[in-house]
């Protein structure tokens, strides 16, 4: 692939707005908090599935611990992927490199999400005013509609530009500098970033006592490597030890 | 009103509040859920989506359209919290509370009634607890328990990486947020007291800790790659680092670097972007001189 073209690049471009509008209700929240189904929509409209979802799944591992306490993401995994999938797929980049470009990205798309409230804000007074006529209609424009296409209006037009003119650009450029001792960094970089999102997550469940049980589960997975168990099979053991926690801590308080 | 008409059927009367269905309910809960972020501003948060979800049930409580007006407009007051945790059982106290309001208005006996400030207050009162909940246990635990076990397959090439994670957590929350809703309908005020304390619901959260905890070690453990590239060579012996380190206990170094990470956000405070700075910095020195 040798670059985008321009139903692809808008196509990116308008998935992303329905994510970062948060048009499509509560169901966004994974939408905008992971990459996965940003890279995978990349890699429907660009035809290249696998490969997507391949490069996606580093980029998710460094955004593990994308949990927006209080609501503000320090980065927008969904505008990361929909930039550095698309890069990677251009350039034939290695998911290494892809995580090296979505990070700043991701950065910069944060930005862009308050920038959203911001232009919101001047919303509100139409909407106290509606609300003062107890007028639906009214309401229902200055609620969703308004915010929604200023949410359009705000991401379509800089994804598609930064996709269009930026995506080869990047892709040549990372091409130029990578290799060697810089894949080197890049590799260990964003192995070494997985463990920044599990440890946010730790913190974030907060139980300390509980985590002997992150230990159990990193020792078997360290050392059942090679036995190739899969996550599901996994997460029915963690399921049964949730239930035998559940069983044994519940018995204790009734005697 | 007038009291010969108290005398009357008051509950008869056009004015009277039409009763709350189930049907109403959910129709609430789906407008919030829906509206939800999308006009999240800076000075009001997401109280616009709070009311969206209430207008149609406020329309048939508040038959006088100077009640329903103030109603609307009490509803657009600065409101943050979580959709599900927060925003499903505040919707249903607040239909509760608003649906006892209203009635007691109908019937003439207004001193009686839930008073604005107590209807603004449960709201304000209850928002943050329930929105650091629902944060951790929705997009901190439920979501990444699900992102966990369909990772593997994205790693391979599946579209599933990605649906799956995706619509398990998107009907999840929808349902557990419904019954959040009607229970916060059933139980009123009392219903948070229910969340927050109830022996279910501390036992559900202990459960879904523990397992995404396990979930968390399986990722580290797979996920994590950190190694030393670092050798010596003694007396013609040649030393890899590495390899003393795996036979010493497999897994030492990943598993050192998030307990790393973890202790600093227990000692230093909960920053992620200065942790991620930090991290980022480190590793690129690490291996750029030849250590990692």
């Amino acid at each position: 692939m040798e670059h985008l073209t321009v139903a692809q690049a808008l196509l990116i471009a308008i998935w992303v707005a329905l994510v970062e509008s948060r048009i499509l209700g509560y169901a966004t929240l994974t939408l905008r908090f992971s990459p996965l189904m940003t890279g995978l929509m990349v890699g429907v409209i660009t035809g290249q599935v696998a490969e997507a979802m391949i490069i996606t799944a580093a980029i998710q591992l460094i955004y593990m611990g994308a949990v927006a306490p209080g609501g503000a993401l320090p980065s927008e995994p969904a505008i990361a992927a929909a930039i550095a999938v698309p890069v990677a797929l251009l350039g034939d980049l290695s998911p290494q490199e892809a995580v090296a470009i979505a990070v700043p990205v991701g950065l910069l798309g944060s930005y862009l999400y308050q920038f959203r409230f911001f232009l919101n804000t001047f919303v509100t007074r139409l909407m106290d005013k509606y609300a003062a006529e107890a007028n639906d209609k009214g309401l229902v424009i200055s609620i969703m509609v308004i915010p929604a296409i200023i949410s359009f209006c705000l991401f379509i037009p800089l994804v598609f530009i930064a996709l269009y003119f930026g995506a080869p650009v990047i892709a040549d450029f990372v091409n130029a500098i990578s290799g060697g001792r810089v894949l080197h960094v890049l590799e260990i970089v964003g192995g070494g970033l997985a463990a920044l999102g599990i440890a946010v997550i730790m913190h974030v469940i907060g139980k300390k006592s509980l985590l002997i049980f992150f230990f159990l589960a990193y020792f078997m997975s360290v050392n059942f490597a090679t036995l190739k168990i899969n996550t599901v099979t996994y997460a029915i053991f963690g399921c049964i030890l949730a239930g035998m926690y559940v069983l044994f801590t519940s018995k204790n308080t009734n005697q | 009103m007038s009291t010969e008409q108290n005398t009357v059927d008051v509950t008869k009367s056009a004015n009277y509040p039409d009763p709350i269905t189930n049907k109403d309910l959910m129709k609430s809960w789906v407008r919030w859920w829906w509206a939800n972020e999308v006009p999240h501003t800076y000075d009001r948060m997401v109280a616009p989506s709070f009311l969206f979800g209430l207008m149609p049930t406020l329309r048939k409580l508040y038959k006088n359209e100077d009640d329903l007006k103030e109603a609307y407009q009490r509803h657009m007051l600065f409101f943050n919290t979580q959709a599900i945790w927060g925003g499903g059982t505040l919707t249903g106290i607040a239909t509760s509370l608003e649906e006892s309001r209203a009635k007691a208005i109908a019937e003439g006996r207004e001193e009686e009634a839930p008073s604005v400030d107590m209807i603004n207050n449960t709201k304000v009162g209850l928002m943050g607890a329930l929105a650091g909940i629902g944060d951790a246990i929705d997009s901190g635990t439920v979501q990444y328990i699900f992102i966990a076990i369909a990772l593997p397959w994205a790693t391979q090439g599946s579209a599933w990486g990605a649906l799956f994670p995706f619509i398990c957590f998107g009907l999840a929350t929808f349902i557990y947020g419904y019954f959040f809703t009607k229970m916060g309908y059933g139980l009123g005020r009392n219903a948070a007291k229910e969340l927050l304390a109830g022996s279910k619901v501390k036992t559900a959260i202990d459960a879904l800790s523990v397992l995404g905890l396990f979930m968390m070690g399986i990722l580290a453990g797979s996920y994590v790659k950190v190694y030393t590239g670092l050798k010596f060579t003694i007396s013609e012996k040649e030393f890899v680092i590495q390899d003393i380190l795996n036979s010493i206990l497999p897994g030492l170094l990943p598993l050192l670097t998030v307990l790393a990470v973890y202790l600093y956000f227990d000692k230093k405070g909960f920053n992620i972007t200065k942790g991620m700075v930090y991290l980022t910095v480190t590793l690129v020195i690490l291996s750029a001189i030849g250590i990692l």
